[in-house]
């Protein structure tokens, strides 16, 4: 492939109180900036909420005419809380046709002007309906996808704390983050339950936020070297295996082949830990170690940034905060950054080579895996 | 046949793969030359969890459990009375548009 990312533009995640439009119009513009505000020729925008009421209707037309892009293209996707990744996605699929020379791709949700409740009815909308009809959330399947796993494996919650512990350290050396303060894991182990085994701060926050890259054609340190998507079906009652996803192996498959890489020569990650026992999950899904290794990961600390392989640097997505949307951009972007030596405090030790970045669509249902190197693929 | 005691579940012709009833096609391939066939209603918890933080609409406590069948087929159950161990036994039974799961008695 030959595109690559020419710039990376993020806002602060976190409660703000500015609107979709204007957390959008933030990032753009940062994006813009880093590229000295060259022509676009493409407008990617990615929203789960925008179709609802307090003015988010129209958001592509309307963000395209704050940003003086009226003689781009535009196109806008929707994959729930994968909905970053997706946009990235069909961004480059979109540079690779030849068609278009430099695309800007935001993701944005405004979310905490609306109750928990709206949030959570609105959520389980990637769910399938047979399981929300029981009363299903994201929370009580994610529960009961954690509980299996911890069961299959004889783990005890510690572990999942640890997750939480490792997020929020990485999230207070990013100031995009929404969460700013560390944890301990007696803190995280005496939060509130949410769904047992899940407490509060196993979950990801309801955040705001927003996230643009500029995508161009040709190479450089950030360079699009695989994608890859996969599927798993939508009914968790209708899947093979509760304890690892599908949708995450088979894109990972798929973009490590096109990459033409290993997993070994992965230098740095982003997963999508809405929940903390998924981050175990995706460890394994994504080949970094085999089923029921994640745990001695984050209990020896060879995540952290100077660790076998730094993960989640940003403070993934229960410490950098969950704009649904703008998550599976930020994933992406945050690889980015790394590797083109822009991370500022949050740089991992040796600045990387190639990292990965994946993205997750409701309870795994629609994944996306990203890989980006210096090298021209 | 004791009412309450079966369920009925669909296998597909196509790929022999035995699945909850759905309104689309077979989830694996995708044929609509399916089957229902009943089986017993008695399965194991796989694993259950208690809403703290209910949907709107259902009350607290709202639990639920992943109860597998016969055949490895697999159901997701509003629990009837208190929270089931993994691996409890519990009888399905189909409630209008769900299912609920209540603890199988001991003997």
């Amino acid at each position: 492939m030959t595109t690559h990312i020419a710039s990376v533009g993020m806002g602060r995640f976190g409660k703000r109180p500015e609107g979709l439009i204007d957390l959008a119009a933030e990032a753009a513009n940062l994006a813009l900036e880093g590229i000295g505000r060259k022509p676009i020729d493409l407008l990617m925008v990615g929203s789960m909420f925008a179709q609802g009421p307090q003015g988010r209707e129209a958001l592509l037309p309307r963000l395209a005419g704050r940003l003086g892009l009226e003689s781009a293209s535009g196109l806008r996707v929707d994959s729930s809380s994968g909905t970053g990744g997706m946009a990235f996605h069909a961004a480059v699929l979109a540079l690779e046709t030849g068609r278009f020379d430099r695309a800007l791709v935001v993701a944005a949700e405004k979310m905490t002007d609306r109750s928990t409740a709206e949030i959570t009815r609105d959520l389980a909308a990637s769910l399938h309906m047979s399981e929300v009809a029981a009363g299903a959330t994201m929370p009580a399947l994610a529960a009961i996808i954690s509980r299996r796993y911890l069961d299959r494996y004889g783990l005890s919650t510690d572990v999942c704390d640890l997750v939480t512990v490792h997020a929020r350290k990485m999230a207070v050396a990013n100031p995009n983050a929404h969460f700013q303060k560390a944890v301990t894991p007696h803190e995280v182990a005496s939060s509130r339950a949410v769904a047992l085994p899940l407490r509060l701060l196993h979950c990801s926050a309801i955040s705001d936020g927003a996230t643009a890259l500029v995508l161009e054609k040709g190479t450089g340190p950030a360079t699009v070297l695989g994608l890859g998507q996969g599927f798993d079906a939508l009914r968790i009652v209708d899947r093979e295996e509760l304890t690892s996803f599908a949708a995450t192996r088979i894109a990972a498959r798929r973009a490590y082949e096109e990459a033409r890489l290993t997993r070994k020569e992965i230098e740095v990650v982003e997963f999508h830990d809405a929940f903390a026992p998924f981050a175990l999950i995706h460890m394994e899904d994504l080949g970094i170690c085999g089923p029921g290794e994640a745990s001695q990961w984050f209990e020896k600390g060879w995540v952290a940034p100077d660790g076998r392989l730094p993960v989640n640097p940003s403070g993934g997505v229960i410490g950098r905060g969950h704009p649904v949307a703008a998550s599976g951009l930020a994933e992406v972007g945050e690889v980015a950054l790394q590797l083109r030596g822009e991370a500022g405090a949050h740089a991992v030790a040796r600045r990387p080579k190639v990292g990965l970045a994946h993205a997750m669509s409701g309870i795994a249902s629609h994944n996306f895996v990203t890989i980006l190197g210096t090298r021209a693929a | 046949m004791i009412v309450g005691t079966t369920l009925e579940l669909v296998r597909c012709r196509s790929c022999q793969t035995r699945f909850l009833p759905t309104d689309g096609p077979c989830p694996k391939c995708g044929s609509t030359d399916c089957t229902m066939y009943t089986t017993s209603a008695v399965g194991k918890v796989l694993a259950a969890t208690e809403l703290h933080y209910p949907a709107t609409g259902w009350h607290s406590p709202h639990r639920l459990a992943l109860v597998e069948l016969a055949d490895a087929v697999r159901v997701l159950a509003i629990v009837d009375g208190t929270l089931p161990v993994s691996g409890a036994l519990v009888e399905v039974r189909l409630d209008g548009p769900v299912y609920r799961a209540t603890p199988e008695p001991v003997g």
